[in-house]
C-alpha cells in the first residue's frame, strides 16, 4: 500500500532523513517512533508530496506519488492549521472539498463526526472559539471526512486529555479494521504500544529496528523481572542467569540471560529474603530503542532517555 | 476543481469581513473628500473684514485703488476698509513707525506703501504680521494693477475700458474628436477623469496584490498551508488565492460602480460636477481590463515573495522595488499626457510594468492605433504567464520553510533546479 526505497532528505548540509526504506501494508497500525528530530515528519510530508525527497521514491498503492493520489491519503500534520475566523462545519465542507468530496456529502459526514466527537453543538461557532483539544478533534475529523485509504497521523494525542486520547484510540482502531494503512507517528512510544501491530523505530534519520511489535518483542526477549526483596541484592547476582541488577526506588529490577527459567531465579531469590513482590516484564519500547541505540553506539537524545 | 474551491473561500472569507464593506464605502468616499474637499476649502475660506492703510506718496492713485478694492461681504458692506495714510517721502520713516506699531498692535491687518516712482517702476510694497494670506494679496495686487494701468493709459490719453476691451484675450475651446463623434470638455476634464481612473488603478491593484502576498504569510504562520498542500498542487493554492481575491476587487468596482451611477445620475440632473462624470462605457471596459491584468500581473510576484517570507516586515523588504514600478508610474503620467503618442509614452506604456497604467492613460486621452493596445496586452499577458511560472516554482519550495528567510542566491538556486 505504501513504500518508500530509500528516501533521503537533506537541509542546510543537515540529512533529516536518511535512505529510509519502508513498506506498508493495509490493515493494522503502522508505529513510527523516534525522539523529537528523529526525522518522522520529514518522512511524513515526503510521502503527503508536500515536500520531495532528494533521493529515493515513494510508492503510494503501487504507483509513484501524482496529485490525484492527495485525494486517497489522509494527513493529520504535528501542528493545527486551521482557519481561525472560519465556522467549523463550513471548514470541514472547505477541507473536504479540495479532496474531491462534494460539498453536500462533506457536510453531512462532517455533522455526523461532529456528533459523535461531542462538537455537535459547535458547527456554527468560528474555529478561534474552541479550546485546543477541540480543535485537533476538528483537525482529525479534516483528516478522515474523505475517507482516505491511507491515514497519516502525525503526533495525534498531544493535547489531549485522557478521556479523548481514549476515544481517539478507539477511532484509529475502527480506521484499520475497514481495511484502511494507518501510519501513527509519535515520540511518546508507551502510548501506541498496545495500538501498533507493525512498527518502524528511528533515530536521526536512520531505521534502527523495524518489524513487527511481537516479533521484536521476542528478538528483545531477556526477561526483566521486578522484584520487592527483603535480601541483600548481592545474592541475586549470584544467580547464573542473571545479568544485571538495578535499584528502582523499593523495587529491584532484574535483567535475565535470554533462556533463564524464571521459575529457578524465583527459587533463587527465596532462598536469600522474603519476597513481597515478583513480576515477568517484557522490555518496553522505549528500553529497546535505548538499548538498540546504546548498541551500535550511537548517542541517545536526551528526551528519549527521560522517557518523553 | 480544486483551485476554485480555494478561491470561493478566498471570495467568502473576504466579502464577508466589516473591513471589506467599511473599505469599499470609505474608499469613494475619501476619494471624493481628497479632491472636493480642497476646492470647497478655496471657496468658502472664512470671510473677514481686512483693515488696510495706504500710505500713497504718488498723491495720485489712492482713489483709484479704492475704487478698485471694491469687494464686499455677504452683507453688502466693503471686505476692505481703507484708510488714506498722507505723505511725502521725507516723512515716510516716521510715518512707517507707527503704522507698524498699529499692525504690532493688531489695529489694521496691514499697509500698503506706494513709493514716487510707483506708475513708471509699478513696484508697491505691502508690510503685515501676516505676508502668506496669498487670496488677500492677490486682490490687492490685482487692484492695484488695475490702478496703475489705467493711470499710464490715461498719461497716453487712452481710456481703460476700452483698452481692456480691445485686449480681451482669444480663447480655444477644446473638443475630442472621438471615433462616430465629438466629445466636449477638454484637458481639465480629460486629466480628471484620467487622474482618478488611475489613481483608482494604483491603489487597487496595489491593495489587493499586497493582500494576496499577506494571506500567503498568515496561512503559513498558521501552518494551514500544510493541511492545503496534503490536498492541492501550490500552483492551485496560489493560483486560487489570486483568483479569489482578483474577485473581490472586481466585486468592489462593481459596488463603486453603481455608487457612482448613482452620483453621476443625479449630479448630471443637478448639473453640478458634470465634468467630473462623463466618460465612455469603453473607459470602463479598459479600466476593468487593466485591472485584471495588472492585479494578476502584480500579485503573482507578491505572491512568490509571500512564499519565501515568514513576516509582513521581511517581505516589506522585498516587496518595495516592485512597488515603487507601480510607483513610478503614478508620477509620470504628466509627461505623457503632453505628449501620449510620442516615442516615450509608447515605449512605457508597453513595458508591463507600467503597462496597466500608462496604456490605460493612453486610450483616456489619445486613442492610440489598436496593435499597440494589443502589444501591450499581450506584452503583459505573457508577463504574467512567466511570472506565474517563476512563482509557481518558488511557491513550491518556500511555502513550507520556516525560519531563516533564504537569500536571493538560494532563491535562484530553486529556480534553477525545480
Amino acid at each position: 500500500m505504501l513504500e518508500l526505497f530509500g528516501i533521503t532528505k537533506r537541509y542546510d548540509g543537515i540529512t533529516a532523513v536518511d535512505a529510509l526504506s519502508l513498506r506498508i501494508e493495509p490493515g493494522g497500525i503502522f508505529g513510527l517512533l523516534g525522539p523529537n528530530g528523529a526525522g518522522k515528519t520529514t518522512t511524513i510530508r515526503m510521502i503527503m508530496g508536500v515536500i520531495e525527497p532528494d533521493e529515493g521514491e515513494v510508492r503510494v498503492f503501487g504507483e509513484p506519488f501524482s496529485e490525484r493520489i492527495k485525494d486517497s491519503i489522509g494527513y493529520l500534520p504535528e501542528e493545527r492549521g486551521l482557519y481561525r475566523k472560519m465556522k467549523i462545519l463550513d471548514h470541514l465542507v472547505f477541507l473536504g472539498e479540495i479532496k474531491g468530496v462534494p460539498a453536500r456529502v462533506a457536510r453531512a459526514r462532517g455533522r455526523k463526526w461532529l456528533e459523535r466527537l461531542d462538537l455537535g453543538g459547535w458547527a456554527d461557532k468560528t474555529v478561534e472559539s474552541l479550546s485546543k483539544g477541540m480543535q485537533q478533534k476538528v483537525q482529525f475529523i479534516a483528516t478522515v471526512l474523505h475517507e482516505p485509504k491511507l491515514v497519516l497521523l502525525d503526533e495525534p494525542f498531544t493535547g489531549l486529555d485522557p478521556i479523548n486520547t481514549e476515544i481517539f484510540k478507539e477511532i484509529i482502531e475502527e480506521l484499520q479494521q475497514d481495511g484502511r494503512a494507518v501510519v501513527l507517528s509519535t515520540h511518546v512510544m508507551e502510548q501506541v504500544e498496545k495500538l501498533c501491530k507493525r512498527i518502524c523505530l528511528i533515530n536521526k534519520g536512520r531505521k534502527i529496528l523495524e518489524g513487527s511489535l511481537a516479533d521484536i518483542k521476542m528478538q528483545f526477549g531477556q526477561n526483566v523481572v521486578t522484584l520487592r526483596f527483603s535480601g541483600n541484592p548481592a545474592h541475586l547476582e549470584r544467580h547464573p542467569g542473571v545479568e544485571h541488577v538495578g535499584t528502582f526506588g523499593q523495587e529491584l529490577t532484574v535483567t535475565l540471560a535470554a533462556g533463564t527459567d524464571t521459575n529457578l531465579f524465583l527459587r533463587h531469590a527465596l532462598e536469600g529474603g522474603k519476597v513481597e513482590k515478583f513480576e515477568i516484564g517484557e522490555m518496553s519500547l522505549h528500553d529497546i530503542f535505548i538499548a538498540k541505540v546504546k548498541a551500535e553506539g550511537g548517542e541517545v537524545h536526551d528526551e528519549a532517555a527521560q522517557g518523553r | 476543481m480544486k483551485l476554485l474551491k480555494v478561491a470561493k473561500r478566498e471570495y467568502l472569507d473576504r466579502v464577508r469581513k466589516k473591513s471589506f464593506l467599511i473599505g469599499t464605502i470609505l474608499g469613494p468616499v475619501l476619494m471624493a473628500g481628497w479632491i472636493l474637499v480642497p476646492g470647497l476649502l478655496m471657496k468658502n475660506a472664512p470671510e473677514g473684514r481686512t483693515v488696510l492703510a495706504v500710505v500713497d506718496i504718488t498723491r495720485s492713485l489712492y482713489a483709484g485703488f479704492e475704487a478698485s478694492l471694491d469687494d464686499t461681504l455677504s452683507d453688502g458692506s466693503r471686505m476692505f476698509v481703507l484708510r488714506n495714510v498722507p505723505a511725502t517721502g521725507d516723512q515716510l520713516d516716521g510715518v512707517k513707525k507707527g503704522l507698524s506699531a498699529e499692525v504690532a498692535a493688531g489695529a489694521i491687518e496691514g499697509y500698503i506703501v506706494f513709493p514716487p516712482d510707483m506708475v513708471e517702476k509699478g513696484t508697491a510694497t505691502y508690510f503685515g504680521k501676516k505676508v502668506s494670506n496669498i487670496r488677500t494679496l492677490e486682490r490687492i495686487e490685482n487692484a492695484l494693477n488695475e490702478t496703475v494701468v489705467a493711470k499710464r493709459l490715461a498719461v497716453q490719453g487712452l481710456e481703460y475700458a476700452k483698452v481692456t476691451e480691445m485686449l480681451r484675450r482669444v480663447k480655444v475651446e477644446t473638443v475630442q474628436v472621438l471615433k462616430g463623434g465629438e466629445k466636449a470638455g477638454g484637458f481639465e476634464q480629460t486629466f480628471l477623469t484620467s487622474f482618478v481612473f488611475i489613481m483608482i488603478l494604483y491603489m487597487t491593484i496595489l491593495l489587493w496584490g499586497i493582500a494576496v502576498q499577506r494571506s500567503i504569510i498568515e496561512e503559513k504562520n498558521n501552518r494551514v498551508v500544510e493541511v492545503l498542500l496534503s490536498s492541492l498542487k501550490p500552483f492551485d493554492l496560489m493560483a486560487g488565492k489570486i483568483m479569489g481575491v482578483g474577485a473581490v476587487g472586481l466585486t468592489q468596482y462593481a459596488i463603486w460602480g453603481i455608487f457612482a451611477i448613482g452620483i453621476s445620475s443625479y449630479a448630471l440632473s443637478s448639473g453640478q460636477f458634470a465634468q467630473f462624470v462623463s466618460f465612455e462605457p469603453a473607459t470602463i471596459a479598459f479600466f476593468v481590463l487593466f485591472f485584471v491584468l495588472g492585479f494578476l500581473f502584480y500579485s503573482t510576484m507578491f505572491a512568490g515573495i509571500g512564499a519565501i517570507c515568514n513576516t509582513d516586515q521581511e517581505a516589506q523588504q522585498l516587496q518595495t522595488p516592485i512597488s515603487m514600478c507601480l510607483m513610478v508610474t503614478f508620477l509620470i503620467p504628466l509627461a505623457v499626457m503632453q505628449n501620449p503618442d510620442g516615442t516615450f509614452s509608447t515605449v512605457l506604456s508597453l513595458i508591463p510594468f507600467f503597462a496597466p497604467i500608462l496604456m490605460f492613460m493612453r486610450i483616456n486621452i489619445l486613442m492610440p492605433p489598436a496593435w499597440q493596445i494589443a502589444l501591450s496586452v499581450a506584452i503583459l499577458l505573457a508577463s504574467i504567464y512567466i511570472a506565474g511560472v517563476l512563482s509557481a516554482k518558488i511557491f513550491r519550495v518556500g511555502i513550507l520553510m520556516y525560519g531563516k528567510r533564504p537569500d536571493l542566491r538560494e532563491v535562484f538556486k530553486w529556480l534553477k533546479r525545480a
